[in-house]
């Protein structure tokens, strides 16, 4: 019996992903990862961030070499691969955001690079309109294709790009957070038509944070966590807490901060309400606290992050800092109030790239700088950015190095240098560890502990719960734009499944 | 210490190389024309690189500021029109010569009001760009044949001759032999350099040049550096409308007509970079002297005036090419070097 289910499934393999690897300096993207898609069956991917599954998915698409390993589609190795063989064999990509041409019609966008001609070579509009409806209507997609694409829902546009892929002959196709846009209605056509493809034989991998929906529709699901393969299952052998389980791990904690948390309340929030971005959200935080706050993409937690920054309006509602009313209209008006952030994009908001660690250092203290006229104090200068230099141990042959020359984890180090120059009362830190190395990481965490140690409040915005759970006094959740749960290390519920579980939407048992 | 790698003597020779460039050219130049380096044609070529010279700041503090200011020459020309025709008494107009508007103002008046003319054409500029959020390509340029078309219309198309003494001292006169438009353009970029390098001003140009979200976060106000910085430009291309007009005495419609490619140019090949962020004003000081000592050298050896333009416009786009390579350079050697000074770190 087991015998021939197994004959039966190796002749359904479409794809086989066999012992793939791929190294960047100081990182391990993926080890040995074994991935295999059956014929005609949707199969969920998925994994925290930074668990491998974009670097597995480029090397699938053709646009990442792998260091070692093999593809094999439909009993062919694929050898040699790029983009276009990729695309040859079969395998295509439909993004998070569409790429479509937006200014033309979805009959353009369909036949484009072979619109009909007519015999004086120009465009024969009647065939167009009428061979593109006929392609469509034969993957049962009712769209208008006279419209113009801008004009289509986001579901629409989804649809319409899997279909190009189908055009195109794909056999094979990787949804990436399809439906992070789409509301209850949109997903439901949206998973309508993928079903529908899926009768004709055509398979999906499916990439999504959002596990409700990978059981919904997946046939299959393969964990990846730390660049492995954790495990594949069939569908119905597992549940939502088995599925975080595996995404989560149960090593140890990488790292247990002492709590530092005074009595005096030093950041408050109250009510606080952007339409589209948040609702209702009030927190406090204590001197000397770190308070984690995670949520998925869209959740409100980045926009809450901005919005406390001054760099996007804060909406409706109070804060106070220190007691005193905070409603900051620029950054530089949070710096003076005593906030400041480390933006989770340092290369857009954090560094003047070509500009010397020195100059990035000294950036949020100028007018502390300044002697008359504007003049800036030279000595002063240096010797604030040495001595952060040294305290945040800052890898740099000096300070006059421009900072684009740095490592990832020295320019975020230079970021936080920045920052705490200012000698903030209130730290927001928005994914403090993204893209650094491990060495970095734990610098990082030295750093969040000596300046909690010295009473400043931080607040850590982050999708890695389990950093979290070792940093933070208290762990909040969003969903939806909400604050839904509270974690904190005083009541002793701050376990990694629950708090996945929050902040995938699911409700948490109290006594769990 | 370590040793200097491959990446470190590039960045050296980038940020040096118009140095270079500077000593061959004078060399050269030196050996193979007769009388170049005579003092009579060392004056004559600082004259004639003083009015480019003071355009340069301006223009280098935009491309700093990731901008730049096409209008510069357009300020050039309405200025020395409008001093003209405020100064000179009024007279019909005839085929080729214009009088001034009749009003005969000291010149002691006329200086300030262009200068501040040029400031606020300068600071319009920048309030379209930053609180109207305008492309600063389009609205410069438009800027530009705004300002043409107004010195155009108000001379009607003629010259206008004999501008006052006291007005041409600074285009014309010379102290103790030394012309005096060599002096201020040396005096602005002495004042300049330390401006760029030790003032807080200096630092905000940089910051937002080289990443404009970034210097926002840092708590910086991106709209008021950048408008500040136009209304400069502005004002410095007023003055080097005054410069030119005191030297020439006669205000000619069309002055200073194609000017800005000269201008960006000799920022360029000083090694200010288009993409912004970085270059300094002694830099732009060396691209100055090697075009003026270029524009001399063709003149001298008379070089056809139909082939000098393709000779101009070849340097700048080699300076051009260069700037480019040097973006494209670092992207490979940025990776290179965090690695090397992790290695310098862990021995």
């Amino acid at each position: 019996m087991a015998e021939a289910r197994k004959t039966r499934e190796s002749d359904a393999v479409l794809l086989d992903m066999r012992g793939i690897s791929k190294a960047y300096p100081g990182v391990q993207a993926l080890e040995e990862a074994d991935f295999a898609v059956r014929r005609g069956e949707i199969h969920g991917l998925v994994g925290k961030n930074g668990a491998g599954k974009s670097t597995l998915m480029g090397v699938l698409m053709g646009i990442r070499d792998a260091d070692s390993g093999s593809v094999v589609m439909d009993g062919q190795e694929l050898v040699d691969a790029s983009p276009q063989t990729m695309l040859d064999a079969g395998i295509s990509y439909v993004p998070q955001h569409i790429n479509l041409l937006n200014t033309l019609t979805v009959a353009e966008n369909i036949l484009v690079g072979a619109l009909p001609k007519n015999r004086f070579g120009l465009v024969d509009w009647k065939t167009t309109y009428a061979d593109s409806q006929e392609r469509l209507s034969r993957l049962g997609l009712r769209l208008d294709v006279r419209q113009l694409v801008e004009g289509l829902s986001v579901a629409e546009r989804t649809m319409l790009a899997i279909a190009k892929a189908l055009f195109n002959n794909a056999r094979l196709i990787i949804l990436d957070e399809p439906t992070a846009a789409l509301s209850r209605v949109d997903i439901d056509l949206l998973f309508g038509f993928v079903r529908a493809q899926q009768e004709q034989g055509v398979a999906f991998i499916y990439i999504s944070h959002h596990l409700e929906e990978v059981f919904e529709i997946c046939d299959r699901v393969t964990v990846m966590r730390d660049g492995r393969i954790v495990g594949t299952r069939e569908i119905e052998d597992i549940d939502v807490p088995v599925l975080i389980h595996m995404m989560v791990g149960g090593g140890v904690k990488e790292y247990e901060r002492e709590s530092t948390a005074g009595a005096q309340v030093a950041f408050e929030v109250r009510d606080l309400s952007r339409r589209g971005a948040y609702e209702d959200v009030s927190f406090a935080l204590r001197q000397g606290e770190v308070v984690g706050v995670s949520g998925l993409q869209g959740s409100g937690v980045d926009e809450l992050a901005q919005g406390l920054f001054g760099l996007e309006r804060m909406g409706a509602g109070e804060a106070f800092v220190d007691g005193a009313a905070y409603r900051p209209d620029s950054p530089r008006a949070a710096f003076e109030a005593g906030v400041a952030y480390l933006p989770q994009d340092r290369h857009r908001y954090g560094l003047a790239p070509l500009r010397s660690v020195r100059e990035n250092v000294t950036y949020s203290v100028l007018d502390r700088l300044v002697g008359r006229l504007g003049v800036l104090m030279r000595k002063d200068e240096q010797a604030l950015t040495e001595e952060y230099i040294a305290k945040l141990g800052i890898v740099t042959p000096g300070p006059e190095q421009q900072t684009l020359l740095l490592s990832g984890g020295n320019q975020q180090k230079v970021v936080f240098a920045k920052l705490a120059a200012t000698k903030p009362k209130v730290l927001i830190l928005h994914e403090p560890t993204q893209g650094v190395d491990v060495q970095a990481k734990v610098d990082i965490f030295n750093i969040i502990n000596d300046l909690s140690a010295q009473g400043v409040a931080i607040m850590i915005i982050s999708s890695e719960v389990r950093e979290l759970i070792g940093l933070c006094d208290r762990i909040l959740v969003m969903y939806a734009g909400r604050v839904t749960h509270e974690f904190s290390r005083a009541a002793a519920d701050m376990k990694p499944e629950d708090i996945l579980l929050a902040i995938e939407g699911g409700a948490v048992d109290a006594d769990a | 210490m370590r040793m200097p790698e491959r990446h470190d003597l590039l960045e050296f020779l980038s940020r040096h190389f118009i140095w270079v460039v500077l000593a061959f050219t004078v060399v050269i130049f030196g050996l193979t024309i007769n009388g170049y380096l005579g003092l009579a044609n060392i004056a004559n070529i600082l004259i004639t690189g003083s009015v480019l010279g003071v355009m340069v700041i301006g223009q280098a503090l935009c491309l700093m500021a990731r901008k730049l200011d096409l209008s510069a020459e357009g300020t050039v020309s309405l200025v020395a029109v409008v001093a003209a025709w405020l100064m000179l008494p009024y007279r019909e107009t005839d085929l080729a010569q214009a009088g001034g508007l009749g009003v005969e103002l000291d010149p002691l008046i006329v200086i300030p009001f262009i200068l501040l003319l040029g400031a606020f054409i300068g600071f319009l500029n920048g309030f379209m760009i930053m609180k109207l959020n305008m492309n600063f390509f389009i609205v410069t340029l438009a800027m530009q044949l705004v300002l043409r078309g107004l010195a155009l219309a108000i001379s009607e198309g003629a010259i206008m001759p004999g501008t006052p003494a006291a007005f041409n001292w600074l285009g014309g006169g010379r102290v103790a032999g030394i012309p005096v438009s060599v002096i201020a353009t040396i005096g602005l970029y002495l004042v300049f350099g330390f401006v760029m390098s030790r003032m807080q001003f200096g630092r905000k140009v940089y910051a937002v040049g080289a990443n404009e979200d970034a210097a926002r976060a840092s708590g910086f106000s991106p709209a008021r550096t950048v408008i500040l910085v136009y209304t400069v430009s502005g004002f410095l291309a007023a003055l080097a409308g005054w410069m030119l007009l005191g030297r020439l005495e006669t205000s000619v419609p069309n002055l200073g007509i194609g000017l800005t490619l000269n201008v960006v140019a000799a920022a360029v090949i000083g090694g200010v970079s288009l993409k912004g962020g970085e270059g300094s004003i002694i830099g732009a000081f060396a691209g100055v002297l090697f075009l003026a000592m270029v524009n001399n050298a063709l003149n001298l050896m008379n070089v056809d005036p139909l082939w000098v333009n393709a000779v101009r416009g070849l340097i700048i786009l080699v300076a051009l090419i260069i700037d480019a390579q040097k973006s494209r350079y670092r992207g490979r050697a940025a990776p290179q070097a965090s690695a090397d000074a992790q290695k310098a770190a862990a021995s």
